[in-house]
Protein backbone atom coordinates (compact mmCIF):
# COMPACT_ATOMS: atom_id res chain seq x y z
CA UNK A 1 0.00 0.00 0.00
CA UNK A 2 1.24 3.45 -0.94
CA UNK A 3 0.04 6.35 1.21
CA UNK A 4 0.60 10.04 0.37
CA UNK A 5 -0.13 12.41 3.27
CA UNK A 6 -0.03 16.17 2.56
CA UNK A 7 2.83 15.60 0.11
CA UNK A 8 4.37 18.70 -1.49
CA UNK A 9 7.36 19.15 -3.72
CA UNK A 10 9.05 22.45 -4.53
CA UNK A 11 11.98 22.34 -6.96
CA UNK A 12 15.17 24.25 -6.05
CA UNK A 13 14.29 26.97 -8.60
CA UNK A 14 10.96 27.60 -6.87
CA UNK A 15 8.70 25.67 -9.25
CA UNK A 16 5.90 23.88 -7.44
CA UNK A 17 5.88 20.21 -8.50
CA UNK A 18 3.28 18.83 -6.10
CA UNK A 19 0.93 20.42 -3.58
CA UNK A 20 -1.41 18.96 -0.93
CA UNK A 21 -1.34 15.45 -2.36
CA UNK A 22 -3.30 12.90 -0.34
CA UNK A 23 -3.67 9.48 -1.91
CA UNK A 24 -3.99 5.87 -0.91
CA UNK A 25 -3.05 3.21 -3.42
CA UNK A 26 -3.80 -0.40 -2.48
CA UNK A 27 -1.91 -3.48 -3.60
CA UNK A 28 -2.92 -4.84 -7.00
CA UNK A 29 -4.53 -1.64 -8.29
CA UNK A 30 -4.16 -0.57 -11.93
CA UNK A 31 -4.06 3.23 -11.94
CA UNK A 32 -3.76 5.87 -14.65
CA UNK A 33 -2.45 9.32 -13.82
CA UNK A 34 -3.65 11.91 -16.32
CA UNK A 35 -2.95 15.61 -16.70
CA UNK A 36 -1.30 18.11 -19.01
CA UNK A 37 2.45 18.17 -19.62
CA UNK A 38 4.13 19.80 -16.68
CA UNK A 39 1.16 19.23 -14.36
CA UNK A 40 3.27 17.04 -12.06
CA UNK A 41 2.51 13.51 -13.27
CA UNK A 42 6.17 12.50 -13.55
CA UNK A 43 6.99 14.15 -10.24
CA UNK A 44 4.20 12.23 -8.53
CA UNK A 45 5.36 8.94 -10.03
CA UNK A 46 9.03 9.51 -9.27
CA UNK A 47 8.39 10.58 -5.71
CA UNK A 48 7.21 7.01 -5.00
CA UNK A 49 10.69 5.50 -5.45
CA UNK A 50 12.35 8.76 -4.41
CA UNK A 51 13.95 9.39 -7.78
CA UNK A 52 12.61 12.87 -7.00
CA UNK A 53 12.55 13.48 -3.23
CA UNK A 54 9.51 15.31 -1.84
CA UNK A 55 9.96 18.48 0.22
CA UNK A 56 7.17 18.08 2.77
CA UNK A 57 4.51 15.65 3.92
CA UNK A 58 4.74 11.89 4.29
CA UNK A 59 5.03 9.17 1.69
CA UNK A 60 4.69 5.67 3.11
CA UNK A 61 5.03 2.37 1.30
CA UNK A 62 3.74 -0.51 3.41
CA UNK A 63 4.01 1.80 6.45
CA UNK A 64 7.66 2.61 5.77
CA UNK A 65 8.43 6.32 5.39
CA UNK A 66 10.25 6.54 2.06
CA UNK A 67 11.90 9.85 2.90
CA UNK A 68 13.53 8.45 6.05
CA UNK A 69 15.30 5.51 4.39
CA UNK A 70 19.07 5.30 4.34
CA UNK A 71 20.63 4.98 0.90
CA UNK A 72 21.05 1.23 1.41
CA UNK A 73 17.42 0.80 2.49
CA UNK A 74 16.31 2.99 -0.39
CA UNK A 75 18.12 0.73 -2.87
CA UNK A 76 16.41 -2.28 -1.28
CA UNK A 77 13.04 -0.55 -1.68
CA UNK A 78 13.78 0.26 -5.32
CA UNK A 79 14.49 -3.45 -5.95
CA UNK A 80 10.76 -4.02 -5.29
CA UNK A 81 9.60 -1.17 -7.55
CA UNK A 82 9.89 -1.58 -11.29
CA UNK A 83 10.10 1.48 -13.48
CA UNK A 84 9.26 1.91 -17.17
CA UNK A 85 10.13 5.03 -19.15
CA UNK A 86 8.81 6.80 -22.23
CA UNK A 87 12.18 6.52 -23.97
CA UNK A 88 12.74 2.92 -22.70
CA UNK A 89 16.14 3.80 -21.14
CA UNK A 90 17.86 0.60 -22.17
CA UNK A 91 21.59 0.30 -22.68
CA UNK A 92 21.29 0.33 -26.46
CA UNK A 93 24.84 -0.70 -27.28
CA UNK A 94 24.52 -4.11 -25.73
CA UNK A 95 22.32 -7.18 -26.16
CA UNK A 96 18.74 -7.60 -25.03
CA UNK A 97 19.59 -10.32 -22.51
CA UNK A 98 22.35 -8.27 -20.89
CA UNK A 99 19.81 -5.49 -20.35
CA UNK A 100 17.44 -7.88 -18.63
CA UNK A 101 20.27 -9.37 -16.58
CA UNK A 102 21.06 -5.95 -15.08
CA UNK A 103 17.99 -6.52 -12.90
CA UNK A 104 19.99 -9.16 -10.96
CA UNK A 105 23.09 -7.04 -10.46
CA UNK A 106 22.13 -5.50 -7.08
CA UNK A 107 21.90 -8.97 -5.54
CA UNK A 108 25.20 -10.29 -6.92
CA UNK A 109 28.42 -10.63 -4.92
CA UNK A 110 31.00 -7.94 -5.58
CA UNK A 111 33.38 -9.96 -7.76
CA UNK A 112 30.69 -11.08 -10.20
CA UNK A 113 29.18 -7.59 -10.21
CA UNK A 114 32.48 -6.05 -11.27
CA UNK A 115 33.28 -8.69 -13.86
CA UNK A 116 29.73 -8.90 -15.20
CA UNK A 117 29.50 -12.68 -14.94
CA UNK A 118 25.96 -14.05 -14.68
CA UNK A 119 24.96 -17.51 -13.51
CA UNK A 120 23.13 -19.91 -15.79
CA UNK A 121 20.02 -19.79 -13.61
CA UNK A 122 19.93 -15.98 -13.87
CA UNK A 123 20.20 -16.24 -17.64
CA UNK A 124 17.32 -18.73 -17.69
CA UNK A 125 15.25 -16.40 -15.50
CA UNK A 126 16.00 -13.48 -17.84
CA UNK A 127 15.00 -15.58 -20.86
CA UNK A 128 11.74 -16.53 -19.14
CA UNK A 129 10.95 -12.85 -18.60
CA UNK A 130 11.62 -12.16 -22.27
CA UNK A 131 9.33 -15.05 -23.15
CA UNK A 132 6.54 -13.58 -20.99
CA UNK A 133 6.54 -10.40 -23.10
CA UNK A 134 6.84 -12.44 -26.31
CA UNK A 135 10.26 -11.33 -27.43
CA UNK A 136 12.40 -14.37 -26.59
CA UNK A 137 13.82 -14.74 -30.11
CA UNK A 138 15.47 -11.31 -29.83
CA UNK A 139 17.43 -12.23 -26.69
CA UNK A 140 20.87 -12.05 -28.28
CA UNK A 141 20.21 -9.12 -30.60
CA UNK A 142 21.66 -5.71 -29.88
CA UNK A 143 19.01 -3.35 -28.50
CA UNK A 144 19.65 -0.60 -31.06
CA UNK A 145 18.42 -2.96 -33.77
CA UNK A 146 14.94 -3.29 -32.25
CA UNK A 147 11.84 -1.22 -32.93
CA UNK A 148 10.36 1.04 -30.27
CA UNK A 149 7.65 -1.44 -29.31
CA UNK A 150 10.19 -4.25 -28.99
CA UNK A 151 12.46 -2.05 -26.87
CA UNK A 152 9.61 -1.20 -24.53
CA UNK A 153 8.92 -4.92 -24.09
CA UNK A 154 12.61 -5.48 -23.29
CA UNK A 155 12.27 -2.76 -20.65
CA UNK A 156 9.19 -4.55 -19.34
CA UNK A 157 11.12 -7.84 -19.20
CA UNK A 158 13.93 -6.11 -17.28
CA UNK A 159 11.35 -4.85 -14.80
CA UNK A 160 9.73 -8.30 -14.47
CA UNK A 161 13.16 -9.83 -13.79
CA UNK A 162 13.27 -7.62 -10.70
CA UNK A 163 10.18 -9.46 -9.45
CA UNK A 164 8.61 -6.18 -8.33
CA UNK A 165 5.46 -5.63 -6.27
CA UNK A 166 4.85 -2.21 -7.84
CA UNK A 167 5.48 -1.02 -11.40
CA UNK A 168 5.71 2.70 -12.15
CA UNK A 169 5.39 3.54 -15.85
CA UNK A 170 6.15 7.06 -17.06
CA UNK A 171 4.40 7.60 -20.42
CA UNK A 172 5.21 4.02 -21.49
CA UNK A 173 3.29 4.20 -24.78
CA UNK A 174 3.80 7.86 -25.76
CA UNK A 175 6.60 6.97 -28.18
CA UNK A 176 4.73 4.05 -29.76
CA UNK A 177 2.24 3.75 -32.61
CA UNK A 178 -1.42 3.07 -31.64
CA UNK A 179 -1.27 -0.67 -32.38
CA UNK A 180 1.99 -1.28 -30.53
CA UNK A 181 0.71 0.90 -27.70
CA UNK A 182 -2.20 -1.53 -27.25
CA UNK A 183 0.12 -4.52 -27.26
CA UNK A 184 2.19 -2.95 -24.48
CA UNK A 185 -0.94 -1.93 -22.53
CA UNK A 186 -2.19 -5.53 -22.84
CA UNK A 187 1.13 -6.65 -21.33
CA UNK A 188 0.62 -4.29 -18.40
CA UNK A 189 -2.91 -5.54 -17.88
CA UNK A 190 -1.77 -9.15 -17.98
CA UNK A 191 0.99 -8.43 -15.47
CA UNK A 192 -1.46 -6.63 -13.20
CA UNK A 193 -4.14 -9.35 -13.34
CA UNK A 194 -2.01 -12.50 -13.35
CA UNK A 195 0.83 -11.50 -11.07
CA UNK A 196 -1.08 -9.07 -8.84
CA UNK A 197 1.51 -6.33 -9.30
CA UNK A 198 0.35 -2.77 -8.58
CA UNK A 199 0.68 -0.79 -11.83
CA UNK A 200 0.71 3.01 -11.89
CA UNK A 201 0.87 4.60 -15.34
CA UNK A 202 1.30 8.20 -16.46
CA UNK A 203 -0.56 8.47 -19.71
CA UNK A 204 -1.65 11.09 -22.23
CA UNK A 205 -4.05 8.84 -24.13
CA UNK A 206 -7.26 9.25 -22.17
CA UNK A 207 -9.11 6.59 -24.14
CA UNK A 208 -6.41 3.99 -23.36
CA UNK A 209 -6.43 5.05 -19.71
CA UNK A 210 -10.19 4.61 -19.44
CA UNK A 211 -10.18 1.32 -21.31
CA UNK A 212 -7.38 -0.40 -19.40
CA UNK A 213 -7.15 1.13 -15.93
CA UNK A 214 -9.53 0.69 -12.99
CA UNK A 215 -8.86 4.01 -11.34
CA UNK A 216 -7.91 7.43 -12.70
CA UNK A 217 -6.07 10.21 -10.87
CA UNK A 218 -6.19 13.66 -12.49
CA UNK A 219 -3.41 16.12 -11.75
CA UNK A 220 -3.47 19.84 -12.43
CA UNK A 221 -0.78 22.30 -11.36
CA UNK A 222 0.62 19.80 -8.86
CA UNK A 223 -2.70 19.06 -7.18
CA UNK A 224 -4.99 16.04 -7.37
CA UNK A 225 -8.19 17.41 -8.93
CA UNK A 226 -9.84 14.06 -9.64
CA UNK A 227 -9.53 10.62 -8.10
CA UNK A 228 -12.05 7.92 -8.87
CA UNK A 229 -12.97 4.85 -10.94
CA UNK A 230 -12.53 5.18 -14.70
CA UNK A 231 -16.30 4.83 -15.18
CA UNK A 232 -16.79 8.19 -13.43
CA UNK A 233 -14.60 10.07 -15.89
CA UNK A 234 -16.75 12.20 -18.19
CA UNK A 235 -16.34 15.38 -20.22
CA UNK A 236 -16.70 17.51 -17.08
CA UNK A 237 -13.86 15.71 -15.33
CA UNK A 238 -11.65 15.98 -18.41
CA UNK A 239 -12.13 19.73 -18.74
CA UNK A 240 -11.38 20.02 -15.01
CA UNK A 241 -8.10 18.14 -15.47
CA UNK A 242 -7.05 19.52 -18.83
CA UNK A 243 -8.50 23.04 -18.46
CA UNK A 244 -10.27 24.98 -21.17
CA UNK A 245 -9.29 24.28 -24.74
CA UNK A 246 -8.63 27.92 -25.64
CA UNK A 247 -6.42 28.47 -22.61
CA UNK A 248 -3.00 29.81 -23.64
CA UNK A 249 0.17 27.78 -23.11
CA UNK B 1 15.79 27.49 -15.75
CA UNK B 2 15.66 31.20 -16.40
CA UNK B 3 18.55 32.82 -18.27
CA UNK B 4 19.99 36.17 -17.31
CA UNK B 5 18.51 38.49 -19.92
CA UNK B 6 20.99 41.37 -19.81
CA UNK B 7 22.25 42.02 -23.35
CA UNK B 8 25.88 41.35 -24.20
CA UNK B 9 28.30 44.15 -25.10
CA UNK B 10 28.31 43.08 -28.73
CA UNK B 11 24.53 43.37 -29.02
CA UNK B 12 24.61 46.81 -27.44
CA UNK B 13 27.23 48.05 -29.92
CA UNK B 14 25.64 46.44 -32.96
CA UNK B 15 21.90 46.72 -32.45
CA UNK B 16 19.84 43.64 -33.41
CA UNK B 17 17.51 44.01 -36.38
CA UNK B 18 13.82 44.04 -35.58
CA UNK B 19 11.32 42.85 -38.13
CA UNK B 20 7.73 44.03 -37.75
CA UNK B 21 5.07 41.98 -39.49
CA UNK B 22 1.89 43.46 -40.96
CA UNK B 23 -0.13 42.24 -37.96
CA UNK B 24 2.14 44.08 -35.54
CA UNK B 25 4.09 40.98 -34.30
CA UNK B 26 7.77 41.64 -33.82
CA UNK B 27 10.81 39.39 -33.98
CA UNK B 28 14.44 40.42 -33.44
CA UNK B 29 17.53 38.90 -35.04
CA UNK B 30 20.90 39.42 -33.37
CA UNK B 31 23.77 40.63 -35.56
CA UNK B 32 26.06 37.90 -36.84
CA UNK B 33 29.30 37.38 -34.89
CA UNK B 34 31.12 36.12 -37.99
CA UNK B 35 32.87 39.41 -39.04
CA UNK B 36 34.17 39.84 -35.50
CA UNK B 37 35.54 36.27 -35.46
CA UNK B 38 37.24 36.76 -38.85
CA UNK B 39 38.92 39.97 -37.69
CA UNK B 40 40.16 38.19 -34.55
CA UNK B 41 41.61 35.29 -36.60
CA UNK B 42 43.46 37.63 -38.97
CA UNK B 43 44.86 39.70 -36.09
CA UNK B 44 45.95 36.54 -34.24
CA UNK B 45 47.72 35.21 -37.36
CA UNK B 46 49.67 38.45 -37.90
CA UNK B 47 50.59 38.78 -34.22
CA UNK B 48 51.79 35.17 -33.95
CA UNK B 49 53.91 35.62 -37.10
CA UNK B 50 55.55 38.68 -35.56
CA UNK B 51 56.12 37.05 -32.18
CA UNK B 52 57.68 33.83 -33.50
CA UNK B 53 59.77 35.67 -36.07
CA UNK B 54 58.42 33.49 -38.86
CA UNK B 55 60.01 34.53 -42.12
CA UNK B 56 58.67 33.19 -45.37
CA UNK B 57 61.78 34.23 -47.32
CA UNK B 58 64.09 32.21 -45.03
CA UNK B 59 61.84 29.22 -45.50
CA UNK B 60 62.17 29.47 -49.30
CA UNK B 61 65.92 30.18 -49.21
CA UNK B 62 66.94 27.36 -46.87
CA UNK B 63 64.48 24.62 -47.86
CA UNK B 64 67.08 23.16 -50.25
CA UNK B 65 69.26 21.99 -47.32
CA UNK B 66 66.49 19.66 -46.27
CA UNK B 67 66.92 17.76 -49.53
CA UNK B 68 70.70 17.69 -49.12
CA UNK B 69 70.30 15.80 -45.84
CA UNK B 70 67.56 13.64 -47.31
CA UNK B 71 69.85 12.69 -50.24
CA UNK B 72 72.59 11.69 -47.78
CA UNK B 73 70.19 9.27 -46.10
CA UNK B 74 69.89 7.23 -49.29
CA UNK B 75 70.85 4.58 -49.80
CA UNK B 76 70.46 3.68 -46.12
CA UNK B 77 73.15 1.63 -44.40
CA UNK B 78 71.46 -1.79 -44.35
CA UNK B 79 74.33 -3.34 -42.41
CA UNK B 80 73.38 -1.13 -39.47
CA UNK B 81 69.97 -2.83 -39.09
CA UNK B 82 71.03 -5.47 -36.48
CA UNK B 83 71.96 -2.62 -34.13
CA UNK B 84 68.51 -1.01 -34.65
CA UNK B 85 66.43 -4.01 -33.51
CA UNK B 86 67.04 -3.68 -29.78
CA UNK B 87 66.17 0.07 -29.52
CA UNK B 88 63.20 -0.44 -31.84
CA UNK B 89 61.83 -3.18 -29.58
CA UNK B 90 62.46 -0.94 -26.57
CA UNK B 91 60.45 1.81 -28.23
CA UNK B 92 57.51 -0.51 -28.93
CA UNK B 93 57.64 -1.99 -25.44
CA UNK B 94 57.68 1.47 -23.86
CA UNK B 95 54.68 2.65 -25.82
CA UNK B 96 52.68 -0.55 -25.38
CA UNK B 97 53.20 -0.82 -21.63
CA UNK B 98 52.91 2.94 -21.10
CA UNK B 99 49.66 3.16 -23.07
CA UNK B 100 48.20 0.22 -21.14
CA UNK B 101 49.09 1.60 -17.71
CA UNK B 102 47.94 5.12 -18.59
CA UNK B 103 44.63 3.87 -19.99
CA UNK B 104 43.87 1.76 -16.90
CA UNK B 105 44.74 4.60 -14.55
CA UNK B 106 42.58 7.21 -16.23
CA UNK B 107 39.32 5.24 -15.78
CA UNK B 108 38.69 6.11 -12.10
CA UNK B 109 39.91 9.67 -12.57
CA UNK B 110 37.59 10.25 -15.54
CA UNK B 111 34.62 9.03 -13.51
CA UNK B 112 35.54 11.61 -10.85
CA UNK B 113 35.62 14.29 -13.56
CA UNK B 114 32.20 13.51 -15.02
CA UNK B 115 29.70 16.08 -13.79
CA UNK B 116 26.75 13.83 -14.68
CA UNK B 117 27.97 11.15 -12.24
CA UNK B 118 29.57 13.25 -9.50
CA UNK B 119 27.28 16.03 -8.37
CA UNK B 120 29.85 17.77 -6.19
CA UNK B 121 31.08 20.58 -8.47
CA UNK B 122 34.30 21.04 -6.52
CA UNK B 123 35.34 17.42 -6.98
CA UNK B 124 34.78 17.45 -10.75
CA UNK B 125 36.43 20.87 -11.15
CA UNK B 126 39.43 19.69 -9.14
CA UNK B 127 40.01 16.55 -11.22
CA UNK B 128 39.42 18.41 -14.48
CA UNK B 129 42.03 20.96 -13.43
CA UNK B 130 44.34 18.09 -12.51
CA UNK B 131 43.97 16.63 -16.02
CA UNK B 132 44.61 20.05 -17.58
CA UNK B 133 47.78 20.50 -15.55
CA UNK B 134 49.10 17.05 -16.50
CA UNK B 135 48.19 17.67 -20.17
CA UNK B 136 50.13 20.93 -20.33
CA UNK B 137 53.37 19.04 -19.57
CA UNK B 138 54.93 18.00 -22.88
CA UNK B 139 55.83 14.30 -23.05
CA UNK B 140 59.48 15.18 -23.57
CA UNK B 141 59.52 17.22 -20.35
CA UNK B 142 57.81 14.40 -18.43
CA UNK B 143 60.41 11.99 -19.80
CA UNK B 144 63.21 14.36 -18.73
CA UNK B 145 61.76 14.59 -15.20
CA UNK B 146 61.30 10.81 -15.15
CA UNK B 147 64.96 10.24 -16.02
CA UNK B 148 65.92 12.39 -13.01
CA UNK B 149 63.68 10.32 -10.75
CA UNK B 150 64.06 6.79 -12.15
CA UNK B 151 67.41 7.11 -13.91
CA UNK B 152 68.21 6.80 -17.61
CA UNK B 153 66.56 4.06 -19.65
CA UNK B 154 63.30 2.66 -20.88
CA UNK B 155 61.57 2.76 -17.49
CA UNK B 156 61.58 6.56 -17.53
CA UNK B 157 60.23 6.47 -21.08
CA UNK B 158 57.44 4.11 -20.07
CA UNK B 159 56.44 6.42 -17.24
CA UNK B 160 56.40 9.43 -19.60
CA UNK B 161 54.20 7.58 -22.10
CA UNK B 162 51.86 6.42 -19.32
CA UNK B 163 51.45 9.96 -18.00
CA UNK B 164 50.72 11.32 -21.46
CA UNK B 165 48.22 8.54 -22.25
CA UNK B 166 46.59 9.05 -18.86
CA UNK B 167 45.97 12.75 -19.52
CA UNK B 168 44.96 12.39 -23.17
CA UNK B 169 42.67 9.34 -22.96
CA UNK B 170 41.34 10.53 -19.60
CA UNK B 171 40.12 13.82 -21.02
CA UNK B 172 38.39 12.11 -23.94
CA UNK B 173 36.90 9.45 -21.66
CA UNK B 174 35.31 11.93 -19.25
CA UNK B 175 33.88 13.91 -22.15
CA UNK B 176 32.32 10.71 -23.48
CA UNK B 177 30.94 9.85 -20.06
CA UNK B 178 29.42 13.31 -19.79
CA UNK B 179 27.65 12.95 -23.14
CA UNK B 180 26.47 9.39 -22.44
CA UNK B 181 22.73 8.72 -22.45
CA UNK B 182 21.58 9.04 -18.84
CA UNK B 183 18.27 7.27 -19.49
CA UNK B 184 19.68 3.82 -18.83
CA UNK B 185 21.52 5.23 -15.80
CA UNK B 186 18.22 6.44 -14.37
CA UNK B 187 16.59 3.09 -15.11
CA UNK B 188 19.27 1.06 -13.32
CA UNK B 189 19.26 3.48 -10.40
CA UNK B 190 15.49 2.98 -10.20
CA UNK B 191 15.88 -0.78 -9.99
CA UNK B 192 18.01 -0.43 -6.88
CA UNK B 193 21.62 -0.38 -8.07
CA UNK B 194 24.30 1.51 -6.20
CA UNK B 195 26.38 4.21 -7.82
CA UNK B 196 29.33 2.04 -8.88
CA UNK B 197 27.19 -0.76 -10.31
CA UNK B 198 25.13 1.79 -12.24
CA UNK B 199 28.28 3.23 -13.80
CA UNK B 200 29.53 -0.28 -14.54
CA UNK B 201 26.28 -1.40 -16.23
CA UNK B 202 24.77 1.77 -17.75
CA UNK B 203 27.70 4.05 -18.62
CA UNK B 204 30.55 1.60 -19.24
CA UNK B 205 28.88 -0.33 -22.11
CA UNK B 206 28.21 3.01 -23.82
CA UNK B 207 31.73 4.38 -23.60
CA UNK B 208 33.82 1.19 -23.74
CA UNK B 209 34.16 0.67 -27.54
CA UNK B 210 34.98 4.34 -28.09
CA UNK B 211 37.44 4.27 -25.21
CA UNK B 212 39.36 1.29 -26.57
CA UNK B 213 39.44 3.04 -29.93
CA UNK B 214 40.88 6.17 -28.29
CA UNK B 215 43.51 4.13 -26.48
CA UNK B 216 44.56 2.40 -29.71
CA UNK B 217 44.78 5.75 -31.46
CA UNK B 218 46.85 7.10 -28.60
CA UNK B 219 49.10 4.02 -28.78
CA UNK B 220 49.77 4.70 -32.48
CA UNK B 221 50.91 8.21 -31.63
CA UNK B 222 52.91 6.93 -28.67
CA UNK B 223 55.11 4.77 -30.89
CA UNK B 224 56.17 7.94 -32.67
CA UNK B 225 56.57 9.88 -29.42
CA UNK B 226 58.55 7.06 -27.84
CA UNK B 227 61.04 7.16 -30.70
CA UNK B 228 62.20 10.65 -29.75
CA UNK B 229 62.20 10.15 -25.98
CA UNK B 230 65.75 8.79 -26.30
CA UNK B 231 66.86 12.38 -26.87
CA UNK B 232 66.50 13.03 -23.17
CA UNK B 233 67.91 9.63 -22.25
CA UNK B 234 64.64 7.77 -21.82
CA UNK B 235 65.70 4.84 -24.04
CA UNK B 236 64.53 3.57 -27.39
CA UNK B 237 65.27 4.67 -30.95
CA UNK B 238 65.80 8.33 -30.04
CA UNK B 239 69.02 7.39 -28.28
CA UNK B 240 70.76 6.03 -31.39
CA UNK B 241 68.99 8.57 -33.62
CA UNK B 242 70.51 11.40 -31.60
CA UNK B 243 73.95 9.73 -31.68
CA UNK B 244 73.97 9.10 -35.43
CA UNK B 245 72.78 12.64 -36.24
CA UNK B 246 75.53 13.93 -33.96
CA UNK B 247 78.12 11.91 -35.95
CA UNK B 248 76.46 13.04 -39.20
CA UNK B 249 76.08 9.40 -40.27
CA UNK B 250 73.03 10.15 -42.35
CA UNK B 251 72.97 6.75 -44.06
CA UNK B 252 72.48 5.15 -40.64
CA UNK B 253 69.91 7.80 -39.70
CA UNK B 254 68.11 6.81 -42.90
CA UNK B 255 68.12 3.15 -41.76
CA UNK B 256 66.66 4.06 -38.37
CA UNK B 257 63.95 6.22 -39.95
CA UNK B 258 62.97 3.48 -42.43
CA UNK B 259 62.71 0.95 -39.60
CA UNK B 260 60.56 3.38 -37.62
CA UNK B 261 58.42 4.21 -40.65
CA UNK B 262 57.66 0.56 -41.40
CA UNK B 263 56.88 -0.14 -37.74
CA UNK B 264 54.53 2.83 -37.49
CA UNK B 265 52.74 1.86 -40.70
CA UNK B 266 52.24 -1.72 -39.48
CA UNK B 267 50.96 -0.59 -36.08
CA UNK B 268 48.65 2.01 -37.58
CA UNK B 269 47.22 -0.50 -40.06
CA UNK B 270 46.53 -3.07 -37.36
CA UNK B 271 45.10 -0.47 -35.00
CA UNK B 272 42.81 1.18 -37.53
CA UNK B 273 41.56 -2.27 -38.55
CA UNK B 274 40.79 -3.05 -34.91
CA UNK B 275 39.15 0.34 -34.41
CA UNK B 276 36.91 -0.13 -37.44
CA UNK B 277 35.73 -3.41 -35.88
CA UNK B 278 34.94 -1.72 -32.56
CA UNK B 279 32.34 0.88 -33.47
Amino acid sequence: MIQFTDVAKVYPNGTVGLKDVNLRIDDGEFIAIIGRSGAGKSTLLRSINRMHPITSGNLNIDDVDVEKLSSRELRRLRRRIGMIFQSFNLVTRTTVIRNVLTAFVPDMPLARRVLGIFRRQDKLKALECLDKVGILEKAFTRVDQLSGGQQQRVALARTLAQNPSIILADEPVAALDPVTARVVMDDFKKINREMGITVIINIHHVELALEYCDRVIGIKEGMVVFDGPSSHVDQKVLSLVYGEIDEKE
Amino acid sequence: MRRNDSTSLFDRLFKPVTYTLSDGHQVTQKRSRLPLVLVLIVVATIVSGEVTGFSFSTLVRRIGYFFVILRDMFPPDWAYMPRVWQPLMDTIKMSLLGSFIGALLCIPFSVLCASNLIHNRFVTAFFKLFYSVVRTLPTLVIALIATYIFGLGTFAGTVAIAVFTFAYCGKILYEQIETADMGSYEALEALGMGRLSTIRYAIWPQVFPQFISTVLFCFEGNVRYASILGYVGAGGLGLILNERIGWMEYARVGMILIALFITVVIIETVSSYLRSKLI
